[in-house]
């Protein structure tokens, strides 16, 4: 297995505040990689550095050996870095379709002409992008309702229509912040094994942000914990569970 | 029908010409871009078309090109709005909501009073006997028509393009958007300058047209105007803003009888639509459709 993607010294402060400080750790190809850490640990923010969402203070973030800091989110979502939002921010006024076939755009190239001539490569590949977006949709079991707005979902399949637009980009890496947020336990059930089922199909290596702990420990190969904008520990699940770093920030020193 | 044309066809023509102002507007807002720049690049296109028919070192291409100078002048029009609009939209675009309004409303004021005090332009009393394509205002609609034709297959085949959605993702959500591939920056300014366009080119038409021009052809009082068009009719469907400007614009007309008063009339109208109608005409229309949609499909279904 091989490096995808390396954070080195990676840091972000607003204001006098540390949002992100220092952090470094390596996520091997294909990977389930987890992130977790209390409230306010940074880890939505880590996310937003390694998307180009938030610009970083200092360190660098590479994918692949190519660093990617300084680059605008288009570009990296475009090298094949989906992600998903803590708080969904799906396009709420369009159909869970449309909604999918946004995110081919960087994978199609017709411009503003050959869209309104509808030249024969166009129309080839607006053909190719709706098949697409059918096919993810019929993967997260959404295919039956895909000309409904997004807004009229249940929160539990706009989290999977989420996903269901960030694989549309046909990413190597999917970054999920929380996406177990607000489900029932049947939906989490069922999320495992989902993560799983498109992870072996789309060959990903996949990074989550969770606080459902019989999630994380089950799915991730490996888990990397934040307090305070600090990485204390990284490790295997059990090794993660019994390191004393991480017992204190849950639960506070004696 | 001949005393109609006569009595109504500037009417009209001036109907469809405030629809194409609307769709100016318009194209903008599918990428959530609520820019008021429509008056100013109209009233450059219509000073480029009025002083390429007017200036006397124009002649020669006059005399060579006889009515061919009229698509050329929409032609110059058209590229030089998308120049300025480049110009103005890459810096402006920056901002968002509100502050891009303010933004378009200064760049309006700007090229105003500069067309107040330059030469070329004829300074305040602006230019004067610009030559006529047609001999009657009706057939002025030769011009104005088939323009409104081609902008709504070019709106309406833009919806459903990979450029249309990248508007609709960023209308949607600006940052999602860029999460998901899409670069705002660049689409923004691009939907900036398809309607900058569309104005200049309307401006060009349109100084033959009222036969002079001069700086209040672009004022603020137009950009609320035109943002009242695409307000009332909906801005979240091409034939909103088209049905707003022909509903608003002869509203005055339909008043006339009640002489100053009307202005009152136009005043209610758009205060309560705006309150009652927040998607526009359109939308309202839209939504009463969704209802005894459902309502069949209770029955239907038997429930």
């Amino acid at each position: 297995m091989s490096v995808l993607l390396e954070a080195h010294g990676l840091s972000r402060s607003f204001g006098g505040l540390m949002a992100v400080n220092a952090v470094s750790f390596a996520v091997e190809e294909g990977e389930v990689f987890g992130l977790i850490g209390p409230n306010g640990a940074g880890k939505t923010t880590l996310f937003n550095l390694m998307t180009g969402l938030t610009p970083v203070s200092g360190g660098s973030f590479c994918f692949r050996g190519m660093p990617l800091t300084g680059l605008p989110p288009h570009r990296i979502a475009g090298l094949g870095i989906g992600r998903t939002f803590q708080n969904i921010r799906l396009f709420r006024g369009l159909s869970a379709l449309e909604n999918v076939k946004i995110s081919r755009h960087s994978r199609t190239v017709t411009g503003l002409l050959g869209g309104i001539f509808g030249s024969k490569r166009s129309r080839q590949e607006e053909k190719g992008v709706e098949e697409k977006a059918w096919e993810i949709l019929r993967l997260v079991g959404l295919a039956d309702r895909g000309m409904e707005l997004a807004a009229n979902f249940s929160y539990g399949e706009q989290r999977r229509l989420e996903i269901a637009r960030a694989l549309a980009l046909d990413p190597a890496v999917l970054l999920l912040d929380e996406p177990a947020a607000g489900m029932n336990a049947a939906e989490k059930h069922n999320l495992t094994a989902f993560i799983r089922e498109v992870r072996e199909l789309y060959k990903l290596t996949v990074v989550l942000i969770e606080h459902h702990v019989p999630l994380v420990m089950g799915l991730c190969d490996r888990i990397a914990v934040l307090n305070f904008g600090e990485l204390i520990a990284v490790g295997s699940p059990e090794e993660v569970q019994k390191n004393p770093a991480v017992i204190e920030a849950y639960l506070g020193a004696e | 029908m001949e005393d109609f044309l006569q009595n109504y066809g500037f009417l009209l023509v001036t109907l469809v010409q405030q629809s194409l102002l609307a769709m100016s507007m318009y194209f903008p807002l599918t990428a959530g871009q609520l820019s008021l720049a429509s008056p100013g690049f109209y009233s450059l296109g219509g000073y480029i078309a009025a002083v390429m028919a007017t200036a006397d070192y124009f002649a020669p291409w006059r005399d060579a090109l006889g009515w061919m100078m009229f698509p050329l002048e929409w032609l110059i029009a058209a590229l030089a709005s998308a120049l300025l609009a480049l110009l103005v939209g890459i810096p402006a675009l920056r901002l968002r909501g509100i502050y891009l309004a303010l933004a378009t409303i200064a760049f309006v004021e700007i090229l105003r009073v500069l067309c107040l005090n330059l030469e070329i332009t004829g300074g305040a009393i602006g230019i004067f006997g610009v030559p006529q394509l047609f001999e009657s205002r009706w057939g002025y609609i030769w011009t104005f028509g088939p323009l409104l034709v081609i902008t709504l297959i070019f709106s309406s085949r833009l919806e459903r393009s990979r450029v249309g959605r990248a508007f609709k993702a960023i209308r949607e959500d600006e940052l999602a958007a860029g999460a998901m591939g899409v670069n705002p920056t660049y689409y923004k300014v691009l939907a900036f300058v398809i309607g900058a366009v569309l104005a200049g080119i309307v401006g060009s038409m349109s100084a033959p047209f009222l036969n002079t021009w001069n700086a209040r052809q672009g004022t603020f009082d137009a950009s609320i105007s035109y943002l009242a068009y695409v307000l009332i009719g909906g801005g979240r469907s091409l034939w909103g803003p088209m049905l707003g400007a022909v509903l608003l614009a002869s509203l005055p007309e339909l008043l006339r009888p009640l002489k100053d008063a009307r202005l009152i009339i136009n005043g209610v109208v758009l205060v309560i639509a705006s309150i009652y109608l927040p998607q526009g005409i359109v939308g309202a229309l839209r939504r009463l459709k969704l209802v005894t949609l459902d309502r069949f499909a209770v029955l239907w279904g038997g429930q």
